[in-house]
């Protein structure tokens, strides 16, 4: 319980991060000098002789996109705690409600936009709901857990009354879980800002996305980066303020943030049937659910495509064939770049927090440099890290990674962090090395928390990927779904959302089964029974 | 607090209990068939080894588990009954009181439960008889161990429970504050003759503190040794030694017939 009580947020050595802040400063500058000329990275001065001859036009976009991403937070943030209670109060519902949830988190941002752009039309409407799209379930999964996350007696104490689920949740369960909801907040509010941009680069007339997306397509590298630093600022602001808002109304860091995967029971025939029919039933709820929304709009089928209009496009038009040869192509020239880049972010992750957990003094200077590179939204950056790497397969590779390994840095970080003082102490006693120390004690502590981060990434590295193939290298289904949408080849973009969102949520659950057989391997106490 | 004058609690019979768990492919009998009766109005020690199954007796009687098998009645009432009547009351080893709510709102807490009115009287007063007068605004975090098991006994009482469940409450303090807490809580609940059943791993608490100690044997648990204890044991500084001799020799020859060597060393 003592746990429970310690302080949060982040600024935990405040002179250290300093430190970390000006090494960060006086690399970007000499970066900067080094790159001179090749237009690629603006120094510090040409940031800050940007924003004073812009700060007006800078200052009324980055007001649009900031109240666009409050309402998407707002949307976002209210679903997933609506979702969250509903699926406590009624446990039936949890397998089915997450499925679908997992699978609307997995849409890509970069076909939807131009989607919603139609559905909506002028106005506010997309970046909001894409700042609601990309919140809403990294504060779902958080807080699913936190509603759980008490010590038995707590409930006994409940049952002891004579009370039931109502009691639990008003007397436990709410309180419980509010440290699990503010760390949900906090990861959110950088993403809000981030689905706001991308929403304002499907057509919108105002805003940080519009001002990044010219400078972007001018190759204004001064402007570019000054957004970009802008947009980082913001969302390192909106974090560190959620992160003292917790603070102060007493709550902690949670000290196990995403749920592991539940356990397979057994892999008799029961079971493996039993699977098959939730994942059948799940795509037939979501079939359903699409075909739903899409008439009770009644919206156009020339744009809003239901999924008998792809069935047909994809395997019974005469064309079939050719149009799922386009598709497999881009998926292809997709999967190559994403799967190095994955792994390699989370490796990188991983790596980063064991040499932290080894060499502690590091982190003063390590940290502020991953959270700033984690910060600058990827949207604005993509293009100039891919004229910097070249338009092969090195550029694509690291802004996935980029995007990938900081999840995975924190969640280690967290995860090392859980080995039990008493086991460390015994170890210590018989002299053994850091290095040791690790391996046996520290490594499967972290195993749930690295493959937590790992079913995560796999929708944001979807969504690093194709927006890098989207602004940058014009290959691969990022490109593919940019092109349709100013095509309007709509049967082509929705079979694309198709095969991306499908993507996603199969490698989700690639990651799970793998997670899954390796926790049983060296941590099975560490799945749920 | 004008103390009511309560008619004593209910006596309490386990009838042929058994609890089975299932872990996977192999079955654990926690409690095998075990009849007993603990007499009405009075506090039954229950010590044996680690293990043994006494927690899960407890549990039983306070309706947290279901017994595999026979049954459990309070007067006429079932556990489940008691429950909803707002008569039970349990006191963990850890002291389980909720990080956000104070000392003053942790034991109110439990009269809500109780659906009993809301008497913040009552409450301070009960504050104030387990000896955390002033500390009633304090959270838990803020209080040492002696004073967390302090609250939960005061939020176990508040209610006035027919029948008071101890599991171990002062298992993780220390000796000192133990003996302390010994010598100051158990009046209080005496005066309300609850029936009430103390789990504990320490025969010279089980000695001090009941009227009878039930000694279990090493998994699953049978009744190796019942002892009452008449009231001079509290006074009578021999009378006391030898009942604790007694109690650790019935405890022993429980260990010797298992058989089960680990629960010596453990000790």
């Amino acid at each position: 319980m003592n746990s429970l009580i310690r302080p949060t947020f982040w600024p935990e050595g405040l002179s250290r991060n300093l430190l970390g802040v000006a090494v960060l400063l006086v690399l970007w500058h000499i970066a900067a000098s080094a790159l001179t000329g090749s237009y690629m990275l603006a120094g510090p001065t040409a940031v800050i002789n940007y924003l004073i001859a812009e700060h007006a036009l800078i200052g009324r976009a980055l007001a649009v996109t900031l109240q666009n991403a409050a309402w998407g937070f707002l949307a976002g943030n209210l679903a997933a705690i609506g979702l969250a209670l509903l699926v406590t109060l009624l446990p039936a519902l949890r397998l089915p409600i997450g499925a679908v949830a997992l699978v609307v988190f997995c849409l890509p941002l970069v076909a939807t936009g131009p989607v919603l752009r139609v559905l909506y039309g002028p106005g506010p409407g997309p970046q909001i709901t894409l700042a609601a799209l990309s919140v809403y379930y990294t504060t779902f999964l958080p807080l699913l857990v936190g509603l759980r996350a008490a010590p038995g007696s707590w409930f006994d104490l409940i049952t002891l009354y004579g009370r039931g689920a109502w009691s639990t949740f008003i007397h436990i369960r709410i309180m419980a879980s509010l440290p699990y909801l503010m760390a949900g907040l906090q990861i959110a509010a950088p993403a809000a800002f981030l689905g706001a941009m991308v929403g304002e680069f499907t057509g919108a007339d105002r805003g940080m996305g519009v001002l990044a997306l010219r400078a972007m397509r001018g190759l204004d590298v001064d402007a570019t980066w000054t957004l970009a630093l802008v947009a980082a600022l913001v969302s390192m602001i909106a974090y560190g303020a959620i992160g003292l808002l917790a603070a102060w109304l007493g709550t902690s860091k949670p000290d196990i943030l995403l749920a592991t995967a539940p356990a397979k029971t057994s892999g008799n025939v029961a079971s493996v049937l039993r699977s098959v029919t939730f994942v059948l039933a799940t795509i037939v709820l979501i079939l359903i659910s699409w075909w739903v929304a899409m008439e009770a709009f009644a919206l156009s089928r020339f744009f809003a495509k239901r999924p008998d209009d792809i069935w047909r496009y994809l395997m019974t038009a005469p064309d079939a064939s050719a149009n799922r040869a386009v598709l497999w192509a881009a998926s292809q020239a997709t999967l190559v770049q994403v799967i190095p880049g994955y792994l390699a972010g989370l490796g990188v992750g991983a790596a980063l927090a064991m040499l932290l957990m080894l060499r502690p003094g590091l982190s003063g200077a390590v940290l502020p440099v991953a959270i700033a590179l984690r910060s600058v939204p990827i949207v604005t950056t993509a293009p100039l890290i891919v004229l910097a790497l070249g338009r092969g397969a090195a550029g694509t590779i690291t802004i996935v990674a980029v995007m990938t390994f900081f999840p995975a840095l924190v969640a280690c970080m967290q995860g090392l962090r859980q080995a039990p003082g008493q086991v460390l102490d015994v170890m210590r006693l018989y002299a053994t090395t850091p290095l040791a120390r690790l391996w046996y004690a520290q490594l499967p502590a972290m195993l749930p928390g690295f493959f937590a981060a790992a079913r995560l990434s796999v929708p944001a590295a979807i969504l690093a990927v194709t927006v890098a193939e989207w602004l940058a290298t014009g290959r691969g289904l990022g490109a593919l779904m940019a092109m349709t949408a100013s095509t309007s080849d709509y049967n082509l973009l929705w079979s694309a959302i198709v095969v991306v969102t499908a993507g996603a949520s199969i490698g989700y659950a690639l990651v799970g089964g793998v997670e899954r057989l390796i926790l049983s391997r060296l941590a099975p106490e560490q799945l749920k029974p | 607090m004008a103390e009511q004058i309560l008619a004593p609690g209910p006596e309490i019979a386990c009838i042929k209990l058994s609890k089975t768990y299932g872990y996977r492919d192999t079955e654990v009998q926690a409690v095998a068939p075990l009849s007993v009766t603990f007499q009405a109005g009075r506090m039954t020690a229950l010590v044996g080894p680690s293990g043994c199954g006494k927690s899960t007796l407890l549990r039983m009687v306070a309706g947290l588990e279901q017994p595999s098998e026979g049954q459990i009645v309070a007067g006429d009432k079932s556990p489940q009954d008691m429950q909803r009547a707002g008569a039970l009351a349990m006191a963990f080893q850890d002291a389980s009181l909720l990080p956000w709510r104070s000392v003053r709102g942790n034991i109110a807490l439990a009269r809500r439960l109780a659906r009993l009115p809301a008497d913040p009287r009552a409450v301070d007063d009960m504050i104030a008889r387990v000896g955390l007068a002033g500390f009633e605004k304090v959270r838990p975090a803020a209080l040492s161990g002696g004073m967390r098991q302090r609250v939960a006994i005061a939020r176990c009482l508040v209610t006035q429970p027919r029948v008071l469940l101890l599991d171990e409450p002062f298992g993780a303090v220390d000796e000192l504050t133990r003996a302390r807490l010994n010598a100051e809580l158990p009046p209080l609940w005496r005066a309300t003759a609850t029936t009430s059943l103390l789990v504990t791993h320490s025969i010279r608490e089980a000695v001090s503190l009941a009227d009878r100690v039930i000694v279990f044997s090493s998994r699953p648990a049978r009744i190796v040794g019942d002892i009452a204890i008449p009231s001079e044991a509290r006074r009578d500084r021999s009378v006391h030694l030898a009942l604790v001799e007694k109690v650790s020799a019935a405890l022993s020859g429980g260990w010797d017939e298992a058989g089960r060597a680990e629960n010596l060393a453990a000790q």
